[in-house]
């Protein structure tokens, strides 16, 4: 398994726990999500454009020109950042298994860490979209009694996540409390 | 009605002996049931149908004196014979209905079959039972009848219902039903009688509280807007006609007055063995019953304009209630409008031990305002760049067992969350806030009106709460295990079975 790297403390941690040491996700993830963002770029590019479509081949004559312009180099900087974001958003995702729970961190601007019990969990997904599959990833997502528990972890290696989901259905399976 | 009478009858209703049932016991709702929830569909044909039908013969009777003769006859024959056939519709829709709903109450499951065509064969693990009401709506209760209604954890969104039956098997079935729920040791060779739990009314809040909260409730504040937009439409329109436009809304305004009052009319809360019981309601009457253990937050909040009463309102989170809004949004309400001291003796009842040596004093804290001490952590203050008003109110407390969280200034609010009930945590931060030093902490709880957060925390405290609260939460469910709250605390974890699974019969 190349991809997995013991992280070392990632930059922007000001709220992450101290003494823990998080496993990094697949950079694959980074290809997923740039094909991903890319085609959705693309699709708005292709809208945003249509304004200069229409000046250029003379269908919509009176549309002004500066804003025909404007609007597919504002998409083109949006989407562009947006993919620029994506590697250290994928760096930014971490997760740690401690003996009591797990921890999944995201974001580096919209920062988040979270704690799920092992004793809290009700089930495990595991799912594989088809640009996953071809990439060989998958996605765990834990489910608690809340709804409040958003606990996604993207971009884990199928080898990686089927291990991950054995061992949390295991430890859950020990430590499982009443609701 | 019931297959076989049980052994420990001691003939008075409602303290007479029951038995669970074996696999081939099955009884059925009362008779009348289908009637009862269908009356209004029949009242609606028969009205329809009886204006027409009597338009018809006043309008076809002097016509035919007129010289028709034939045209009288027929249309009284077509009104016998249509009435004829929506009787013996009506009436086979509702004995098959009422044929094919069976239910049973075995040591570990409660079995509900029900549906003509569309079969429907539900199991509840009565060990996940989380909260049983008996409902008694108008009509039922001139029938003496009433409605059962659990909740269960796992999975399914609906809750279970068995309506109708009679009031006292009703009662006699959820004193089993709960009984079990707690884990009372089953005696397999004695007829397993359960009489009901006797219950000790604990409080109850007069009709003129309920209107003056309800008066002076949110649904005030809206109506007053309302109104203030309509008369400043009609100003500045210049066109009194305007002010007529609202009148639907207000009607609608009166409407839901009407029903916030009646819903929790007579409210009063008691407490017995099987958990604190809820009785409320004017037309339709509810019994409510939470058992210990099952409530996983509680929120105590007051409104503006109750301010000067002194009044809070008290909701709780229970695993089986989820958001459910379908009862006019109060069975979540664990104390529609109290004192701080009936606050306090609600609270005891749901959430006895509070961890604390003072807990008047912490929750007096908690709720009435930014004072420092009790062991409340405040937010810093550079959080008034982000909520300039009620920074100075957000702030937690964590006691041995319980995670107090308040926030809130026009609204003002305090959650409690039991640590064994911490399902999971998360720490929140944006850019404006990291620029601040600042946290939003998040502790997640079951589906419910509360949703417990810690708002614009310092950035280290947060952390610390973080790791202190997973620990706490850790070693507090290694304490509370069991889900037997009666049964002694070993209690062997058997895997949850599906809720509704198709054995055919």
């Amino acid at each position: 398994m190349p991809s997995l790297e013991h992280g070392n403390r990632h930059q922007g941690s000001a709220i992450d726990p101290a003494d823990v040491t998080f496993l990094r996700v697949s950079s694959k993830l980074i290809t997923a999500r740039l094909i991903q963002r890319g085609l959705g770029g693309l699709a708005i590019l292709a809208v945003s454009a249509l304004p200069l479509v229409f000046l250029s081949s003379g269908v919509w004559p009176g549309f002004p020109a500066w804003l025909a312009w404007a609007l597919p180099s504002a998409a083109l900087l949006v989407v562009v950042w947006v993919l620029a974001l994506v590697p250290r958003q994928v760096h930014a995702i971490g997760y740690a298994e401690r003996n009591e729970d797990l921890l999944i961190r995201h974001g580096i601007m919209f920062h988040r860490i979270m704690v799920v019990p092992y004793g809290r969990m009700q089930y495990v997904d595991v799912t594989m979209g088809p640009l996953e599959r071809l990439l060989g990833l998958s996605t765990i997502h834990l489910h608690t009694a809340s709804p409040g528990t958003n606990a996604l972890l993207f971009g884990l290696p199928a080898a990686e996540a089927a291990r991950l989901r054995e061992q949390l259905s295991a430890r859950g399976e020990a430590k499982l409390a009443g609701l | 009605m019931n297959a076989q009478p049980p052994v420990g009858l001691d003939g008075r209703p409602g303290r007479e002996g029951f038995r669970t049932d074996g696999p081939e016991d099955w009884h059925r709702v009362h008779p009348v049931s289908p009637l009862v929830r269908g009356w209004v569909a029949v009242a609606a044909v028969l009205f329809i149908f009886g204006r027409n039908s009597l338009d018809t013969l006043f309008s076809g009777g002097p016509r035919g004196q007129g010289g028709q003769g034939l045209a009288a006859g027929a249309p009284v024959g077509a009104v016998l014979a249509v009435v004829g056939a929506a009787v013996v519709v009506f009436g086979l829709g509702f004995f098959l209905s009422w044929r094919f709903t069976r239910y049973q109450v075995t040591d570990r499951d409660v079995h509900i079959n029900s549906g003509v065509i569309f079969r429907q064969q539900r199991r509840a693990r009565i060990d996940r039972v989380q909260a049983i009401d008996v409902v008694q709506p108008l009509v039922a209760r001139a029938f003496g009848l009433a409605e059962l209604k659990f909740d269960v954890a796992d999975g399914g969104k609906s809750a279970f219902k068995l309506s109708f039956l009679k009031l006292a098997e009703a009662k006699r079935l959820r004193a089993a039903i709960l009984a079990r729920a707690a884990g009372v040791a089953i005696d397999p060779d004695a007829p397993q009688d359960v009489t009901e739990a006797p219950e000790r009314a604990v409080l109850s809040l007069s009709p003129g509280r309920i209107i003056g909260s309800v008066v002076f409730g949110s649904l005030t504040i809206v109506v007053i807007a309302a109104l203030a937009a309509a008369v400043v439409l009609a100003v500045w329109s210049r066109e009194i006609g305007v002010l007529i436009g609202f009148v639907p809304i207000f009607i609608g305004f009166g409407a839901s007055y009407w029903k916030a009052i009646t819903g929790d009319f007579n409210f009063c809360v008691a407490l017995s063995p099987d958990g604190v019981r809820l009785h409320y309601g004017m037309l339709e009457t509810r019994a409510q019953t939470i058992p210990p253990g099952r409530v996983q937050a509680v929120g105590i909040s007051q409104g503006p304009l109750w301010r000067p009463f002194g009044w809070y309102r008290v909701h709780v989170n229970v695993a089986g209630y989820g958001d459910d809004r379908s009862d006019h949004g109060n069975r979540t309400v664990l104390l529609p409008a109290g004192t701080l001291d009936e606050v306090m003796a609600v609270l005891a009842l749901v959430f006895p031990d509070p961890g604390v040596d003072n807990p008047f004093d912490v929750f007096t804290v908690g709720l009435k305002g930014p004072f420092e001490g009790h062991g409340f952590i405040h937010s810093p203050r550079p959080a008034r760049w982000i909520d300039p008003l009620a920074w100075r109110r957000n702030a937690y407390c964590a006691t041995r067992t319980a995670l107090l969280c308040r926030h809130g200034f026009f609204f003002r609010r305090l959650q409690v969350v039991p640590h064994e009930r911490t399902q999971s945590l998360s720490l929140r931060q944006g850019p404006l806030m990291a620029a601040l030093g600042l946290v939003d902490f998040e502790l997640h709880s079951t589906a419910g009106p509360i949703r417990p957060v810690v708002r614009h925390m310092a950035a280290d405290a947060g952390r610390r709460l973080f790791d202190e609260q997973a620990l706490r939460a850790a070693t507090a469910r290694r304490i509370h295990r069991s889900e037997h709250w009666l049964a002694p605390a070993m209690d062997p974890f058997i895997p949850p079975a599906p809720q509704e699974n198709n054995h055919g019969h």
